[in-house]
């Protein structure tokens, strides 16, 4: 049905291959630069982690609006959740495993699970998505990004086990700092509106990519926020240079959204009646 | 803990969750998200242009497990600097109110510029007047779970951090919602034109009311209407499932023995059994009374 979106394929202006750059070397780069630089420079630096989710947002944002486009409709928010929920388990594993290269392990990790989930629907769900299984991939390698760098952000470091010395923990690791403390509920939902949000916001058959787009910008910086929220209690990360790197990024992103609503609605009222017969014909 | 004391605590509880319930419900339908979302999408490209909040911020569960957590994240940290109780759910119930009306508007504008072509006009106003009745009651949702969560955890010493707590019960709170609640604004609400139980013939998919009893309908009509009956039912389903959930631990307290847990899971059975059988009947009965297409079978058989 059109009001899902239109079938066969989503126009897009910017490629998807430049997507999935900007999400894998601008998240990876994010989240590793918040590591090292909370450690040399001062808990400041932890802000760079949250960027880093905002491009993997944004990434999974456009790989969702992709394979919505075939007409999933009300599938849009599972298929978001579906993401973060692929994203927290790969997550737990690859920073488990992982040590320094945690981040990178559970986005190959993230990646085959939605190989498998891919693949799954196609071929035994008969889903017949020809994007499918490339999309799943995509998003929950995007989920992946999202919650390590909103992590990275909170606490600031990726590692998973607490730093100890002589007995005395000198670091919390994500294990304590944000699953323990239950912040990583958060981070989920957060994340995975960020992700399903924007092309569910648009959905409809005059749907652009830009404005897509601009809406997940919006979105991953109120993840970035709440990242910081967090951040204030934790002695590692800083969240003040968070929230107002989000708040700056949040209203740019949303002027933006509100300019390319305006380029494109069918007519904008301050108030009034509906259009006449004659109007609609 | 005292018996008594645990009582009087899930009945505290219990009408948190009742308010919950209620403001979720009007907050859903001011809005016209979950279920009834489908055919306010669906109306301009059947050529009904319409004066309703689009606002889908996915499905219910979902958007209201993002206030809760969010909420509740907030409030968790605000109380591990020493901040009062009152004020850090407070708080983090206004920031959590604030972030929803972001999603709500961003959802109104954005599906109806992507509606150009069915010629839905964007009207500024409804953003004006509907956006803070949405975050009035998104902060009642919040706040309410919040006291839920809170009180789960710190009188009833549950193990579950506060985040993940209120993240789940926005779940549960949203689940109900759309499942009890929308029932009421989409199929009585939307449709008043055609007649009482007749279900949605095709022909009729997007023709929903427009006209309100003065002037062009709105969500806030639409509120309205379900505050009536709607809203209440919803609070009342979802205060029972918080107050018979706990109250069935609080009498077979499991801590006490393990044979008292077992009759925990026994007397929930019972009471899902006893609950079923009454539904049932509520069913029939209606079907009795009303009846499904008796005119319809009326003319075949003659």
């Amino acid at each position: 049905m059109s009001a899902g979106g239109g079938s066969g394929g989503a126009h897009s202006a910017i490629p998807q291959n430049n997507i999935i750059a900007f999400g894998v070397i601008g998240g990876l780069a994010g989240i590793y630069g918040a590591h090292f630089l909370v450690d040399m420079i001062s808990p400041y630096m932890s802000f760079l982690g949250a960027l880093g989710a905002i491009c993997g947002i944004v990434w999974g944002a456009s790989a969702v609006r992709r394979v919505a486009n075939y007409g999933l409709g009300t599938g849009v928010p599972s298929i978001g959740m579906l993401a973060l929920g692929i994203g927290i388990i790969a997550t737990t594993f690859g920073l488990a495993v992982g040590g320094i290269a945690g981040p990178v392990v559970a986005l190959i990790f993230a990646a085959l699970i939605g190989l498998v989930v891919g693949v799954l629907a196609n071929k035994v769900l008969n889903m017949g998505i020809p994007i499918m299984v490339q999309s799943m991939i995509e998003i929950a390698a995007a989920g992946a990004i999202a919650i390590v760098g909103l992590s990275t952000s909170m606490i600031g470091t990726f590692m998973f086990f607490d730093e100890v010395v002589n007995g005395v923990v000198v670091a919390q690791g994500v294990a304590t700092g944000v699953m323990t403390t239950g912040y990583i509920a958060v981070i989920f939902i957060a994340g995975g509106l960020a992700i399903l949000h924007p092309y569910n916001a648009n959905l409809g058959p005059d749907e652009k990519q830009d404005r897509t787009l601009a809406c997940a910008f919006e979105k991953g910086a109120i993840a970035m926020i709440i990242a910081g929220i967090v951040a204030t209690i934790t002695p590692l990360a800083s969240g003040a240079i968070t929230i107002l790197i989000g708040v700056a990024i949040w209203y740019i992103s949303f002027s933006k959204y509100y300019k390319l609503v305006k380029r494109d609605a069918y007519m904008i009222s301050g108030a009034g009646l509906l259009p006449s017969k004659e109007e609609l014909e | 803990m005292e018996p008594l004391t645990s009582m009087g605590i899930l009945a505290l509880m219990g009408a948190a969750a009742t308010i919950a319930g209620a403001s979720e419900d009007l907050e859903s339908d001011v809005g016209s998200q979950s279920n009834p979302n489908s055919q306010v999408q669906l109306a301009p490209q059947m050529m009904y242009p319409h004066r309703i909040y689009n606002k889908a911020v996915s499905g219910e569960p979902p958007s209201n497990a993002l206030m809760c957590a969010i909420g509740g994240t907030t409030a968790s940290v605000l109380m591990s600097t020493g901040a009062s109780v009152m004020l850090a759910l407070t708080i983090g119930s206004i920031i959590a109110a604030v972030i929803h009306g972001t999603y709500s508007v961003t959802s109104y504008i954005g599906r109806t510029a992507s509606q150009k072509r069915f010629k839905q006009p964007l009207y500024l106003d409804l953003i004006r007047t509907h956006t803070p009745v949405i975050m009035g009651y998104a902060f009642i949702t919040t706040f309410c779970i919040l006291v839920v969560s809170y009180l789960m955890i710190t009188a009833m010493a549950h193990p579950f951090p506060l985040p993940l707590l209120a993240f789940i019960w926005g779940i549960a709170v949203g689940a109900i919602g759309s499942s009890t609640g929308d029932v009421h604004y989409g199929a009585e609400r939307e449709f008043q034109n055609v007649e009482f139980g007749s279900g949605l013939n095709a022909a009729n998919s997007g023709n929903i009311v427009r006209k309100a009893e003065s002037g062009l309908r709105n969500g806030i009509d639409n509120s309205w209407f379900c505050s009536k009956f709607g809203g209440p039912v919803t609070g009342i389903a979802f205060g029972m499932v918080v107050f018979l959930t706990g109250w069935i631990t609080v009498v077979f307290d499991p801590s006490i023995s393990e044979t008292m847990g077992w009759e925990a899971i026994i007397a929930g059975a019972v009471i899902v059994l006893l609950l079923a059988i009454w539904n049932r009947k509520i069913e029939v009965d209606a079907r009795k009374a009303y009846g499904p297409y008796k005119k319809d079978e009326e003319e075949v058989a003659a």
